[in-house]
């Protein structure tokens, strides 16, 4: 009677509310979340937040080039990490460059996801044949290594955001296709999808509406990992000179052109874009790191 | 006794050691290593540069491009259409053997047959219609038309031996292929060390990609080298380059990258030495009258010569210089650089005024401006990416919007061969020391039959300049010549036919204890470096 009358304390926990207690317990991975959201934060505001546009080439003025950290500028107002030879504002131009970065990070992670996700779980539940040819490609591809395939690609692409896009999409699919069909495959021979097959659901329900939301947290952990790789990747490739344009320069490219003035003593061209990616790509990582000992159930205590 | 001989072997082991550090040693590290020792096979700074260390030529070129007897001790032309050059007769082979008038007719027969040269020699030889040798030490080449530009071609070919090739009988010149030769060195021959030339240097190795090794001709005809053994080590990379001079594993570097230069000055153990190259850094502009590429327009604006002069001006070469070059340049107001031959001192540079260039392009109908794609290679020329982007701000600030598109070398020229640029940055030596090299190559109408315009990828013709051109190169006179130059080169800049930015000043970096001479070509010579005094 009582127990009726009194309803158990007992909150029901989300899986959601679940991975954010487990999360939050550890405060280095909470620590990285929100460098990376402070981060990210800063990026998308640098319109606001920058002094200077630095992808105006009228607001540049070269007179102002190579300045010390600190040094004022015409009106006053200190250029607070130095200038670059162009005359661009170091703090905005990492500000945008990290617009820029992170942009493509995330949105090429976000792409490879969608397109990896569907030929993996397309391989996984249709067998075969099909399995056979896409699983190949996708062996064919990680066969090469990625700065390879990306440094082909925009050597015949071109320049440009959107290319480099293009070229790190094509580099990361192949990752998600495969992990996705490695969990697709244990759970297509589980309960719930003979249920479903037995129920005559149509196959794209089956697929995207009960096979998909398994499948997704190790795809969850690959994804984080892979926006850091991307970025990592994108500064690398810009730092070749094939990467975004001169003229809009993201990290890589900031700290490529900071590079030639290494041995002069103009530390702060590449130094402090090279801190801001540092610290950009570990904060994503130390996230990812702990999602994936979260996720993994074979990591539980 | 067994101590006697202990203490001479290490005697006779201290003398050996200590011997190369005694001896006149020098190592000298280079930007870009030559793709091969042969004279004829590569038309390139570094090949050209290295290959003057074995071979001579028949007439040589000074510091300043002036032209200095080499294996011809003097030269005249008898007629507007024969050239007799009287050979040395105190110059020899490194391997012993004298060298005759039929050396020098055997390398010019081999100058064409250079198999899978990459850029041949063969314009050099393109004037000569026939080769005569009265005697041993006397060569007759004959012209079809008049040609004042041929000792100035004989200096761009080095000599080989005959001895070095299979030659059965009397050799004789034909324009189409010599008549009495079997057989040439090869390429890997020369580059092998198998072919003796005649000059400062002898052969001792050459290891693609580390080192390259000559020891001194103690049988040199000319000015005997300083230095007993050299080394020239390729460290493309700029800041390795610089770190090896400062590590002391070299004594002596090419082109020290220019944001470099200050603290190397600065450096008690260092010197820097600097001239004023042959190279021209410009603007080219597309003037077709039809739609062009780089600019979304039903019209090119830049077929109206106001609209050119505008972008010109609009340009503060002064500021560049003290901003981009670290001093390393002279702003240019035309395409040949200060004192060479042919130079107009009346052409200054244009001056920075962006409110002139505003007015003009308002006159011209675009008071607004437009949009534009500046092409530029990002590894050729000192700080080309980096100009190209300061001319980009200029341009936008006068209004015309500007997006730079840098790329590495190969792809750049590719595409400015395809004409995919309205706009481009790029650079011009004068290999030949004078102006009628740009004028041919970059600003007349483009008839590559005749070698004109064979670089202008921008549909400037301009007729009169064209007239006055070829009127200069069939004149022999000197003085005459001059004027002409002179000429053709104000026509170019009247209607900015070409837009020059600024003549590279080449730097040099050794220890203390070198001096080296400035050359106008560019080059790194160890024959130019010497012990300080």
């Amino acid at each position: 009677m009582s127990a009726t009358a009194s309803p158990s304390p007992v909150a029901v926990e989300t899986p959601l509310h679940r991975l954010a207690r487990k999360f939050a317990a550890n405060r280095v991975a909470l620590g990285g979340l929100i460098v990376f959201a402070a981060i990210a934060l800063v990026a998308i505001a640098a319109p606001l937040a920058a002094p200077q546009n630095p992808y105006d080439l009228a607001s540049l003025d070269i007179m102002d080039g190579s300045l010390e950290p600190g040094t004022p500028n015409a009106d006053g107002r200190p250029y607070l990490l130095g200038t670059d030879e162009q005359g661009r504002d170091m703090l905005s131009a990492i500000l945008y460059g990290l617009r820029i970065s992170i942009g493509v990070g995330v949105g090429s992670t976000v792409l490879a996801l969608s397109i990896g996700l569907a030929m993996g779980l397309f391989a996984a539940y249709s067998g075969g044949w099909r399995d056979t040819l896409v699983m190949r490609l996708v062996d064919l591809q990680l066969g090469f290594p990625p700065i390879l395939i990306a440094l082909i690609l925009l050597a015949i692409l071109g320049r440009g955001v959107d290319k480099v896009i293009i070229a790190l999409v094509a580099v990361q699919w192949a990752y998600y296709a495969r992990t996705v069909r490695g969990s697709a495959l244990v759970e297509r021979r589980k309960e719930y999808i003979e249920a479903a097959r037995c129920l005559a659901l149509p196959y794209t329900r089956i697929v995207f509406g009960h096979l998909m939301p398994n499948c997704l947290p190790p795809l969850i952990v690959v994804a984080t990992m892979q926006v850091a790789h991307a970025i990592a990747l994108e500064a690398t490739l810009s730092f070749l000179g094939v990467g975004v344009p001169v003229t809009e320069p993201s990290l890589g490219m900031l700290i490529a052109n900071g590079f030639d003035f290494m041995m002069s003593g103009k530390y702060w061209v590449s130094f402090f874009p090279g801190i801001t990616l540092l610290v950009t790509v570990v904060s994503i990582n130390l996230v990812g790191d702990h999602l994936r000992d979260i996720l993994n159930p074979r990591l539980q205590k | 006794m067994q101590h006697g001989l202990i203490a001479t072997t290490a005697l006779v082991t201290g003398l050996l050691v200590a011997a190369p550090a005694s001896a006149a040693d020098l190592k000298i590290g280079l930007a870009a290593e030559p793709s091969a020792l042969d004279p004829h096979y590569h038309n390139l700074i570094p090949n050209n540069s290295m290959f003057t260390h074995l071979f001579d030529s028949l007439v040589e070129q000074d510091a300043n491009q002036h032209l200095i007897p080499g294996l011809a001790s003097s030269w005249k032309a008898i007629d507007p259409l024969t050239w007799e050059f009287k050979l040395r007769k105190d110059a020899a082979f490194h391997d012993g053997t004298p060298f005759t008038a039929k050396d020098a007719v055997f390398s010019l027969c081999r100058v064409p047959k250079v198999p899978n040269s990459p850029s041949a020699f063969t314009i050099y030889m393109k004037a000569v219609a026939a080769v005569e040798t009265p005697d041993d030490h006397t060569l007759i080449l004959k012209t079809a038309t008049p040609y004042p530009m041929l000792p100035t071609d004989m200096s761009t070919l080095g000599i080989l031996p005959a001895k070095s090739g299979k030659v059965a009988g009397p050799i004789v010149f034909k324009k189409t292929g010599c008549e009495g030769i079997e057989a040439y060195p090869s390429t890997e021959d020369i580059n092998a060390g198998k072919v003796p030339g005649t000059g400062p240097f002898v052969f001792k190795e050459f290891v693609k990609g580390d080192r390259i090794v000559f020891t001194r001709n103690p049988n040199f005809w000319g000015a005997k080298s300083a230095w007993d053994t050299v080394t020239f080590k390729p460290i493309p990379a700029d800041g390795p380059r610089v770190a090896a001079l400062l590590a002391g594993d070299v004594d002596f570097i090419e082109n020290p990258p220019s944001q470099d230069l200050p603290k190397l000055r600065k450096d008690a153990k260092l010197r820097v030495v600097d001239g004023l190259s042959n190279r021209t850094i410009y603007v080219a502009l597309d003037s077709a009258d039809a739609p062009t590429p780089g600019i979304k327009l039903p019209k090119n604006p830049l077929h109206d010569a106001r609209v050119r002069k505008a972008l010109s001006l609009a340009i503060d070469r002064k500021a560049i210089r003290a901003k981009i070059m670290g001093g390393q340049s002279e702003p240019a107001g035309q395409i040949i650089s200060t004192g060479l031959y042919g130079y107009n001192p009346a052409l200054k540079p244009d001056s920075f005024d962006p409110k002139g260039a505003k007015k003009l392009l308002a006159e011209a109908g675009y008071p607004n401006g437009f949009e534009i794609v500046l092409g530029s290679p990002n590894d050729r020329y000192m700080n080309d990416e980096k100009i190209a982007q300061a001319i980009a701000q200029y341009w936008t600030r006068a209004g015309v919007k500007t997006r730079v598109d840098a790329t590495t070398k190969s792809v750049f020229f590719s595409r400015r061969g395809k004409r995919e640029f309205s706009a481009y940055l790029a650079g011009w030596g004068a290999g030949t020391g004078e102006a009628s090299s740009p004028l041919k190559s970059l600003v007349a109408c483009r008839k590559p039959e005749i070698g004109y315009g064979t670089t202008n990828y921008t549909n400037y013709c301009n007729p009169k300049l064209d007239a006055t051109l070829t009127e200069a190169l069939a004149t022999i006179d000197d003085k005459k010549r001059e004027g002409l130059l002179q000429q053709a080169l104000a026509e170019a800049q009247s209607d900015t036919g070409i837009v020059p930015i600024h003549y590279e000043k080449t730097p040099w970096a050794m220890k203390k204890s070198l001096t080296y001479t400035p050359r106008v070509d560019q080059y790194t010579v160890a024959m130019e470096v010497k012990p300080a005094k």
